[in-house]
């Protein structure tokens, strides 16, 4: 019995991860770091190259990851499945199913038809309209992936409403721009307004240390040039980096109008649905204020919705994906923050930004820069990267004659705009990923190309801007 | 371009092959300075409104720099107890790439930004052994990211050590 050339290429490419795994974990340990810590990043880029080459899916890698490092004594269990009892990983659980309510109750659909029957008239008035939306509610959810909990089942009932399925290879494209759309609305969304993101706060202490004070308004000046740029060619960009399948749907709104008139009045769940999702909204725009976990309110409102039977225990019990997620995703996040906690991050940061100090100051500003967002390719955590890198970003940056207000702005923007560089890049992402419009490879794609997208707006555009506005 | 972020990653870890030799040269002082990127925990108690204890469990990169430096970095570990009224008590171990570790205590004012901390180097294992010195470094920023998760990077780190002879 001899092997078929797909499953011989699909055995070289996992001997060919776990060379890689083996060649980094036996490779002398860096002057400067420990072994746990070089062994981990072993483990790590090999579960990350063997999604990007096919070997594994996620899961499969991320499982086999944790369990790694955990037999070879690399982590200590509490550490290394530290990401199970995470609130961001949690939330990302919880925001996914409380979602299948709003789809479920008719709620969504309804909500759907409203935008369909004022933008529906093609795929791009969808996704202007979903960008719109996110934009104008960021300032007030301080948590992006609560954010991502409201805008999610907007963007899944849009998709659906346009009878596009993830199992249909052909109509899944106009849900996988839709969502995609919607991801990077929430990274780009959060570059917009300081307080659209717990990140930017964080952020905005480290650059007081560097002689640069920002506030609301300030941040807002500042960014707004390059953003709201950004935000205005967002969808055609992916629109021509992953078309949609439909161009024009001219008949879509008045379809939708009769559709919402057939419709009638609001059903019992889809007024306890909408009444727990205003709750729930409410919660998390007022978490700081009143010390409430954005988590904890998504449990209590996942719980209303499961007391009132708009979600029955039959529901739960049929979201295999969002185990799926929820798996990789805890996983991940737990080797990524041990990557970080045993130095290694903030030992890479370092070692590179040291590298350029014999280059002129707009050719250090342009390395920091690109080199910051390429970074983000090994955290699964915004904030974590903010936190281990930032200042030492701004420490080499500002040495070299970077002005220090035109590259604190440029770092803390980057920090919303590179979390769509990977699926797992920030927390929001997971929702639209759990969906399965989008495959991994697909996803990782296009989060480098509208990451760079980004990157080149706020380099061409934003750098005068922010020099102008700093001066 | 994945590739290339991990293959930049591998090899800023790796750009640096030189050796340190097996013992730190004996009686012969090793100016260093550097920077140390932490995150950990910190427990905090309150005893009344105005003043607050805290027991705090970091660690981090710590990378150095000077002719005579001990070593590229280490990786640095520190327990202590912060109290507003009293100050810090802590003790820290460096470990480097080789497993070789070097130990010391901490003294100073409580853990927040901008506050400096002062450590006395008491011997170490390996090429460190029989090791004393001196260090002081200060907080550019400790930040709150989750409750009870800080992060901090300490600057103007800067010390120096030398094996056998008396503490300075």
């Amino acid at each position: 019995m001899s092997a078929s050339p797909a499953s011989l290429s699909l055995l070289l490419r996992r001997i060919a991860v776990f060379a890689l795994v083996l060649a980094i974990w036996f490779a002398p340990t860096p002057a400067g770091l420990t072994g746990p810590a070089w062994h981990l990043f072993a483990v790590f880029a090999g579960a990350i190259v063997s999604v990007l080459l096919g070997a594994f899916p996620l899961l499969t890698a991320s499982v086999l990851a944790v369990a790694a490092v955990v037999l070879t004594g690399t982590l200590e269990m509490s550490k290394a499945f530290s990401g199970f009892a995470n609130p961001s990983v949690l939330l990302v659980v919880v925001a996914f199913l409380v979602a299948q309510a709003v789809v479920k109750s008719g709620l969504g659909r309804r909500i759907s038809l409203l935008i369909v029957s004022a933008f529906g008239g093609s795929p791009l008035g969808l996704a202007y309209s979903v960008v719109l939306t996110d934009a104008v509610i960021a300032p007030a959810f301080p948590s992006n992936t609560a954010r991502g909990g409201v805008l999610f089942p907007v963007v899944l009932s849009l998709a659906q409403s346009a009878g596009s399925r993830p199992d249909d290879a052909e109509k899944r494209r106009l849900g996988g721009y839709l969502m995609f759309c919607g991801m990077a609305s929430l990274a780009i969304s959060s570059a917009l307004w300081l307080t659209a993101t717990s990140v930017n706060p964080i952020g905005t202490q480290i650059a007081a240390q560097f002689g640069v004070e920002i506030g609301f308004g300030r941040w807002l000046i500042a960014a707004s040039v390059p953003t709201l740029a950004a935000m205005l060619l967002l969808p055609l960009v992916v629109r021509r980096l992953f078309p949609p399948g439909v161009s024009e749907t001219p008949d879509a709104p008045r379809a939708a109008r009769a559709e919402l008139a057939s419709m009638g009045s609001m059903s019992r769940d889809e007024i306890v649905t909408a009444a727990a999702f205003a709750v729930m909204v409410t919660g998390w725009i007022l978490a700081g204020q009143l010390g409430l976990s954005v988590t904890a309110v998504a449990f209590g409102g996942l719980g209303v919705l499961l007391a009132t039977s708009v979600l029955t225990l039959d529901d739960i019990s049929k979201q295999g994906d969002t185990l799926t997620t929820f798996l990789w995703l805890a996983v991940l996040f737990a080797l990524s923050g041990q990557l970080n906690e045993l130095g290694f991050m903030g030992y890479v940061g370092e070692r590179l930004a040291s590298r350029l100090e014999k280059l002129s100051w707009p050719a250090v500003y342009v390395a920091l820069l690109v080199l910051y967002v390429l970074l983000h390719y090994l955290f699964v955590s915004q904030t974590s990267q903010v936190l281990a890198l930032l200042a030492v970003f701004l420490t080499v940056g500002v040495k070299q004659g970077v002005p220090a207000p035109l590259l604190c702005f440029a770092l803390l923007f980057a920090s919303s705009y590179f979390s769509v560089i990977t699926p797992q890049g920030g927390s929001q992402n997971i929702i639209f990923v759990a969906s399965g419009y989008l495959t991994q490879r697909e996803l990782y794609r296009l989060g480098l190309l509208t990451t760079a997208f980004f990157l080149t707006v706020f380099l061409l555009l934003g750098t005068p801007w922010l020099l102008f506005v700093t001066r | 371009m994945i590739a290339l972020a991990l293959a930049l990653a591998g090899l800023a870890a790796c750009g640096e092959g030189s050796r340190p030799p097996e013992l730190l040269p004996a009686d012969t002082w090793h100016a260093f300075e550097g920077s140390w990127n932490a995150s950990g925990t910190r427990h905090t108690l309150r005893l009344g409104s105005q003043h607050r204890a805290s027991v705090i469990d970091v660690s981090g990169s710590m990378l150095l720099t000077g002719d005579s430096r001990l070593g590229i970095g280490f990786r640095a570990e520190v327990i202590g107890f912060s109290d507003d009224q009293h100050g810090l008590v802590g003790r820290a171990v460096w470990t480097d790439e080789r497993g070789d570790q070097v130990f010391s205590e901490l003294k100073g004012e409580k853990v927040v930004t901008g506050n400096r901390i002062t450590g006395t180097i008491t011997g170490g294992t390996g090429r460190y052994d029989g090791v004393a010195g001196e260090y002081g470094f200060q907080w550019q920023y400790v930040l709150e990211a989750e409750e009870g998760t800080i992060q901090g990077r300490a600057i103007g780190l800067k010390g120096r050590v030398r094996r056998g002879g008396k503490q300075p």
